[in-house]
């Protein structure tokens, strides 16, 4: 959606209780960063993927729902509800992308102006030539196409930030939920606020349940931290149930199809395996490298498959920011590689375990260098 | 603001609260009883039931002016003062009836009223559709109804202990 009429010009700065509204346009002016993406991937040809900004409070246009517009700071919780029902900004509604796969089509609508086909980048790994000889004299091809659909992690405690600032030395304190507080001060301090590390200082208490989704840097840690110096008072910001359902970076979405040659004995050949991952409307700390290195560098398995080749494209939606989940990609390599042996198993009339006898990796060859495991 | 006066586990209290203030908010910010969670927002989990007058209901979906005068009991107020479990706390113990433990003080505070409604006693297929306003997202029922059903025996008077678990 666009934004026709800023939050700012509305009437919830003199709503009972207010103390400060803060939008993304007065962020930046403040020369606030934005949230960076903290792992890097490299395109098939080697170009860097495309990393559109992620402001801390979206600007003129929202991109998925939960993405923050405004933050209103007021004495209590219920003034701040009631004020913030008073932020009403005019909207006009764009086309969305759901999916992936409309994301992908020529003439979709452009989530980032600046990413071309809204495709993040597009990766590969294995020796594909090598893959093609497999398929090409195997006796027994069997094919799996799967959606590994994205889910809400939903922690039992949601997110939860107080920020502090001490205007006598200038050093700020941020209590947060997080599973990863050094790397939040890093990324908060070099990129976002702009301030020396020296001078943040990071507690991660009660993370209350985390499993990747508080490993990122979200948003708010950065906005209270911000606001706590700008205001000179403590700023407390927790998420509700509801907020945590539509804010909460989401995890896996992938689209996968998966071929796996054998020979007339059961034993494989090669994994052949294309990809679809849905980064969300922005790129989340670490979302670009659950995919190629957190997943497909498992495809494996504990199988002595001599050859894999795998394909990824990384595509931006309208839905949250995926991010790290549980496992993060290895969960997602995992089910695929079992769903495919029982499947090669089940077409072959053979035993599901049978099967996997004839494919381990046998213990003497340890350590064993798989073809796509990173060297 | 408006005051509402009540007993919450067996003590006296008034709490000034808002109009709109919820009976799961009261307890867990402002009594500080957080052993009843919130899950969901939308009425559907049921980790927030409480007993208001020895009825099973879900706090998120009263107002806690509602609560005027009446008796709530959390799941901070089961056991005895001694420290002694009540039946279904001890039967949920017993048969492992909880994974993460999220939805566990919902489900005992529900459990508890449905046995109480059914002295004739519960099948399991009876226990899991009295269960329905429950959600348990480890999908650990199979145990939650094997305590429920372990516990109704005692809380019938039809045994004087909890039948053990099997090891």
């Amino acid at each position: 959606m666009r934004m026709r009429k800023s939050a700012a010009s509305t009437p919830a700065r003199s709503a009972p209780g207010v103390i400060a509204v803060f939008t993304g346009a007065d962020m930046a002016a403040e020369k606030i960063g934005v949230l960076p993406c903290s792992w890097q991937v490299k395109n098939k040809d080697g170009t860097p993927i495309a990393e559109p900004p992620h402001p801390v409070l979206a600007i003129s246009k929202v991109r998925h729902v939960g993405d923050p517009v405004a933050v209103l700071v007021a004495e209590t919780k219920p003034q701040a509800r009631d004020a913030a029902e008073r932020i009403a900004s005019e909207w006009e509604v764009l086309p969305a992308l759901a999916s992936m796969e409309a994301a992908l089509d020529a003439g979709a609508p452009l989530v980032h102006d600046e990413v071309p086909g809204n495709l993040c980048y597009d990766w590969h790994l294995g020796d594909e030539g090598a893959v093609d000889a497999a398929f090409a004299k195997a006796c027994k091809v069997a094919r799996l196409e799967l959606f590994n659909n994205p889910l809400i992690p939903n922690a039992m405690e949601p997110r939860c930030a107080v920020g502090d600032y001490d205007a006598a030395t200038g050093d700020y304190t941020l209590w947060t939920t997080s599973q990863n507080p050094h790397v939040i001060r890093l990324l908060k301090g070099a990129f976002v606020l702009n301030v020396p590390e020296h001078t943040l200082c990071v507690f991660a208490a009660d993370v209350g349940g985390g499993f990747g989704s508080k490993i990122y840097h979200n948003a708010e840690e950065a906005i209270v931290t911000w606001a706590a110096g700008k205001l000179k008072r403590p700023v407390k910001w927790t998420a509700d149930r509801t907020e945590s359902f539509r804010s909460d970076m989401p995890g896996r979405d992938h689209v996968t199809q998966a071929k796996l040659a054998l020979d007339d004995q059961g034993r494989f050949l090669a994994l052949r395996v294309r990809t679809l991952a849905n980064m969300g409307a922005y790129l989340s700390s670490f979302a670009p490298c659950v995919p190629p290195y957190l997943s497909a560098t498992l495809l494996a398995g504990v199988y002595t498959t001599p050859a894999i080749y795998a394909e990824l494209k990384a595509v931006f939606t309208n839905t949250g920011p995926v991010d790290a989940y549980r496992g993060a990609g290895r969960p997602e390599a995992t089910l695929l590689l079992k769903r495919l042996v029982d499947i090669a198993a089940h077409e072959m009339g053979m035993d599901r375990v049978e099967i996997r006898r004839r494919n381990f990796i046998p213990k003497d060859a340890c350590p064993y260098q798989t073809p796509a495991a990173l060297q | 603001m408006p005051k509402v006066s009540l007993t919450v586990n067996g003590k006296p209290v008034s709490v000034e609260v808002e109009n709109r203030t919820l009976l799961v908010e009261m307890l867990r910010e402002q009594l500080r009883l957080t052993g009843t969670h919130v899950g969901c927002d939308t009425s559907q989990c049921g980790a927030c039931v409480v007993h208001v007058n020895g009825a099973s209901v879900k706090s998120c979906t009263i107002l806690a002016v509602q609560c005027e005068g009446t008796e709530v009991l959390t799941i901070e107020g089961l056991a005895a003062p001694d420290g002694t479990l009540h039946p279904m706390q001890e039967a949920f113990r017993e048969y492992h009836a909880l994974q993460c433990g999220f939805c566990t003080p919902g489900m005992v505070m529900s459990a508890i009223d449905l046995v109480q409604r059914n002295p004739q006693g519960l099948s399991d297929r009876e226990i899991r559709e009295g269960l329905e306003g429950n959600l348990c997202r480890c999908t650990g029922y199979h145990n939650i109804v094997r305590a429920i059903a372990a516990a109704q025996v005692v809380m019938h008077g039809k045994a004087s202990e909890l039948p053990r678990a099997a090891e």
